[in-house]
């Protein structure tokens, strides 16, 4: 059989540091695999993926509370206990339900994050990036992860969100325990569940405050649902605490991996710094397309399903790859190639359907202006080490550090 | 009487998140692909189609005035 030469561990460093090669690989030779290792469907074709999205009464979000399984890969067994916990705080999560109550959830916060909304909020996001840049030029040099993709979407949400911008650095430690439940380490759920406690401890009396007293922040926003019966208390607390992480995990990722693209395709960032703004929209979507912040999703069928030569038997967990679709031969020409040119550029690096991110614009504005001032005031930008390493996640594409120079 | 509107979803953009289906359920509705059709534009008020349009989180819905042309949305 053809597809006996794959090597179903998806956290080895080969595959962490180059996911192109072994889900493009995937996609040619097996798009509908079966995972044997961690019993996971893997789906890397962009219309397989397109259309799983926009079929969303077949394949349930309901991905914890369904999954009778415990965790993969494994983890410790002294440990199993914490999994319930993480399963209780992660189902109440709004993009963790299916229509009608995914709609009823998502409707609370939509309206907040329309693309006219959004466009308010582009002098603020400028501002901060002149400050960064600012402090960056100072120094000569910058690890553009710690110095400017993390701060920048950090202190973003942290003012949609009405918190202390004194804050932030607890902000975002909690943040990176959280983010351990994704990334593969045996005693990894102690640590998520430490960020859990955290965020719930941490946003506890601002929800209680905004209750009472709400603003026009987004805290107060998703509290509203409350008060309209849609959320319970926890509910709030899991989705604002949702919100802060989504809200720059992404980002970062987005703003890392397209400076490294830039840095990597030099005749790419000669054309882009001829006119920053008028490439700005482009060239993002193409970092977005390129080199996605999110690898893949997972979903869990809701009935069996036929999807090519397979058969997907109800309850069987299933992991789409936006990493594969996004370099289609199918519906991208030289899909290796970064062309910040390509229009249309029909990447699918917010998914599809029901569910398509709900911070797509704010994730696109920042990414904008990001890289406009980038090839504007530090038109020589270089990566300054040969070694790059990015945290071992199925889920996030992320570097662990980018310095650079100019 | 309510003016006549032009509605057109871009299906280069529409991903199907069927918030406009949410907002004017007789204007908008998914086709067999999924993406967004306005299928009736009288079928509900100015005020919902816009708020449609407003809601759409990729802009991919167009609203003008049929008789003078005029764009109100975007």
């Amino acid at each position: 059989m053809i597809t006996a030469a794959i090597n179903d561990d998806l956290f080895t460093r080969e595959v962490t540091n180059d996911p192109y090669t072994y889900f493009g690989r995937l996609r040619e030779e097996d798009p509908v695999h079966w995972n044997e290792l961690y019993d996971l469907w893997v789906i890397t074709r962009h219309d397989d993926l397109v259309w799983l999205t926009r079929h969303h009464e077949l394949f349930s979000s309901e991905v914890l509370k369904r999954d009778p399984r415990p965790p993969y890969p494994q983890v410790d067994a002294a440990d199993l206990g914490l999994y319930e916990y993480v399963r209780d705080f992660s189902s109440d999560q709004f993009i963790q339900h299916d229509r009608p109550e995914h709609l009823e959830m998502r409707k609370v916060i939509h309206g907040y994050f329309t693309p006219r909304s959004m466009e308010a909020w582009r002098p603020m996001v400028q501002s901060a990036i002149t400050d960064l840049l600012d402090a960056a030029e100072e120094k000569g040099h910058m690890d553009v992860m710690a110095d400017f993709a993390t701060p920048l979407p950090v202190l973003v949400i942290a003012q949609m969100m009405g918190v202390p911008l004194a804050d932030r650095p607890y902000i975002r430690e909690l943040a990176k325990k959280l983010l351990a439940g994704g990334q593969g380490a045996p005693d990894r759920l102690r640590t998520q569940t430490e960020g859990m406690r955290g965020m719930l401890e941490y946003l506890s009396p601002l929800v209680a405050e905004r209750i009472d007293n709400p603003g026009d922040d987004f805290v107060s926003v998703v509290a509203s649902g409350e008060k309209r019966g849609i959320f319970t208390r926890h509910q709030v607390l899991v989705n604002c605490s949702l919100l802060l992480l989504a809200g720059h995990e992404t980002t970062i990722n987005l703003l890392c991996n397209g400076t490294l693209a830039f840095i990597r395709h030099p005749e790419q960032w000669a054309l882009f710094k001829q006119d920053p703004a008028g490439w700005a929209k482009r060239a993002t979507e193409e970092c977005l397309r390129y080199d996605p912040p999110v690898k893949s999703i997972q979903r869990i069928a809701a009935q069996n399903v036929e999807l090519r030569d397979k058969v997907l038997h109800k309850d069987d967990r299933l992991r789409w790859f936006i990493s594969s679709a996004n370099r289609d031969p199918e519906v991208f020409t030289h899909p290796e190639t970064f062309d910040i040119t390509r229009d249309p550029n029909p990447h699918v690096s917010f998914g599809s359907g029901v569910h398509h991110c709900l911070g797509a614009t704010l994730a696109r504005l920042e990414g904008q202006e990001a890289f406009k001032a980038l090839a504007e005031r530090f038109p020589s930008l270089h990566v300054e080490t040969e070694e790059l390493e990015y945290q071992p996640s199925m889920t996030f594409r992320s570097l662990k550090a980018l310095p650079v120079a100019w | 009487m309510a003016r006549k509107l032009r509605i057109r979803v871009d299906h280069n953009v529409c991903v199907g998140n069927a918030m406009c289906e949410t907002f004017a359920p007789h204007v908008f509705q998914l086709n067999a692909n999924r993406q967004s059709e306005a299928v009736n534009p009288e079928g509900d008020t100015e005020e919902k189609i816009l708020e449609a349009a407003e809601n759409c989180p990729v802009s991919a819905i167009f609203v003008e005035d049929t008789e003078t042309g005029e764009r109100l949305f975007p």
